[in-house]
């Protein structure tokens, strides 16, 4: 029993480091843009049908599949802001979010007509590393460290350089940084493609570890959004812990019970939350 | 440098500014009056871009600008520190500073001019590395303005920099603008507390309704009788 749960914490904090790229993702595009980005797991489903296709109908070498994807999920989030979100700026939120919301509809059956319902997977064979009782599997492994890169890249790009802290200053204050001479609108595209790298980028991770069919992004948009209200909206720092916190939670709680109970458990968390501190874990305050 | 003519300027169907009227020359230090609601921060945010104006035309530097977005206005070298000094609340003092520095030209200048803004402000240079929040109100209005010299601007718009300070702090941010002003900017300041305001400016304007209701130089506004009983109350 001991060992189950120690292999469930293992994992669950494996899973943790990918959900928070993921709610970091969803977290900058609320931080800066203001708006919800209902569709974000299901861009991640499409990233992974993309990986699919290229190595299995195309037979394109992994890897390369691998950078195409990224890129091309990068290209997807600057077209759908273009098409999307930014005619939509000015609008009223309820009609950003349904526009938004609208999008999960559209993307699950775009994959429902391209790829059909059956699940697709990328096989990837890769050994099980063993460290005393704890087991993981490297892919999860890889990918955890791949995340935790990741957003030590996407640190340093809002930390240290000009087009970082112009993205912090337009979440801060978007009327005062156009005094500052920043053009919020290539800041909200920039976002939107860093954003849609990142969808790429989780993507890849996953790949090797799911299969992927057309409703494979509904439960990691509700992941993710229940990661960033956790930690605070547009809080990165308080995503990252809640990354984590839901990450280990669902784990152990699928080894006491089953993964339909994990979730139900990580969206009671998510309404206490909402209920007792709706400004989220660490609030907005200390956002970064 | 900076000719306003005639613009109408609208908060959706309400009208704010009616065909107003305004310029600042070279070198000179303007000031704009007022009951709450004449249209003062209106006018700096039309002259910074960050409202249309639907009529009339506002020329800087002999260019018009009414048309562009405030980030290009910037660019030219006209700043805006907006009332309440709005700092980012959660970037350092120096994060707030280099981000004055963001628009191509400045960026060239930023580490000269940080050295130069620590020498005219030391208390940014002791809290630099403190989050604006954290700063006092006084301090917060100090960094907005010490911004906005970063950009390296020409001439610098400033929205009732005394409002909501005590008056020890206001006396030493007037010192502030008093130094910038001798530095050879071109300063065209919205104020709440005129009898300060006037001592620094060359000319003034008083605004009622949306319309220049006086204007003139600091001497001749300050024997008007109207604006000695209503503004300087003597």
């Amino acid at each position: 029993m001991e060992i189950l749960l120690l292999n469930a914490l293992a994992n669950g904090i494996l899973l943790g480091g990918v959900l928070a790229l993921l709610a970091f993702g969803l977290n900058l595009i609320f931080g800066v843009v203001k708006v919800i980005h209902m569709a974000y797991g299901q861009c991640v489903m499409l990233g992974m049908y993309l990986i699919y296709s290229l190595k299995s109908m195309y037979e394109v070498p992994l890897m390369a599949a691998f950078a195409v994807a990224v890129v091309a999920m990068a290209l997807w989030g600057a077209l759908l802001h273009l098409l999307v979100i930014k005619p939509l700026l000015g609008a009223e939120r309820l009609n950003q979010l349904l526009a938004l919301a609208g999008l999960i509809i559209v993307f699950e059956n775009l994959a429902h007509v391209v790829w059909g319902a059956d699940l697709r997977g990328v096989r990837v064979d890769l050994p099980v590393v063993s460290m005393g009782n704890i087991f993981l599997k490297t892919s999860n492994l890889l990918a955890f460290l791949g995340a935790l890169v990741v957003l030590g890249i996407l640190y340093f790009m809002l930390q240290r350089t000009y087009v970082g802290l112009a993205i912090r200053a337009i979440a801060q204050d978007t009327e005062c940084a156009r005094l500052m001479g920043i053009n919020p609108g290539r800041i909200y595209l920039l976002t939107l493609t860093i954003g849609g790298a990142l969808t790429g980028l989780i993507a890849v991770f996953f790949s090797p570890i799911y299969s992927v069919h057309p409703h494979f992004g509904g439960s990691f948009t509700l992941m993710a959004f229940i990661i960033v209200v956790l930690g605070g909206m547009g809080n990165l720092a308080g995503g990252f812990l809640g990354a984590f916190i839901i990450g280990v939670v669902t784990s152990v709680a699928a080894v006491f019970t089953s993964t339909e109970w994990a979730e139900i458990l990580a969206l009671v968390i998510f309404i206490l939350v909402v209920l007792v501190r709706p400004q989220g874990l660490l609030g907005a305050r200390g956002a970064r | 440098m900076l000719e306003v003519e005639g613009i109408d300027v609208f908060y959706g169907e309400f009208q704010a500014l009616f065909g107003l009227s305004l310029e600042v020359g070279e070198q000179e230090t303007v000031i704009t009056v007022g009951p709450n609601g004449a249209g003062k921060s209106t006018l700096l945010r039309a002259v910074s871009g960050l409202l249309p104006c639907r009529n009339g035309s506002v020329r800087f530097l002999g260019q018009p600008v009414h048309n562009l977005p405030a980030h290009k206005i910037v660019e030219l070298g006209l700043a805006h520190v907006p009332e309440g000094g709005r700092v980012f609340p959660r970037l350092t003092v120096m994060e707030n500073l280099r981000i004055g520095s963001y628009t191509k030209k400045a960026r060239a200048n930023v580490e000269k001019n940080l050295q130069e803004i620590y020498e005219l402000f030391p208390r940014l240079a002791e809290r630099r590395i403190q989050l604006a929040d954290t700063l006092s109100g006084g301090e917060r209005q100090m960094l907005a303005i010490a911004r906005s010299l970063m950009s390296g601007p020409k001439l610098i718009m400033l929205d009732e920099p005394s409002s909501g300070l005590a008056p020890l702090v206001v006396s030493m941010l007037f010192d502030f603008v008093g130094r910038i002003k001798s530095q050879g900017y071109s300063i065209l300041m919205v104020e709440q507390n005129v009898r300060k305001a006037l001592e620094l400016s060359d000319r003034a304007y008083l605004l009622e309704s949306g319309k220049v209701r006086l204007q003139g130089t600091r001497e001749e506004f300050s024997k008007e009788s109207y604006i000695r009983q209503a503004y300087l109350g003597l």
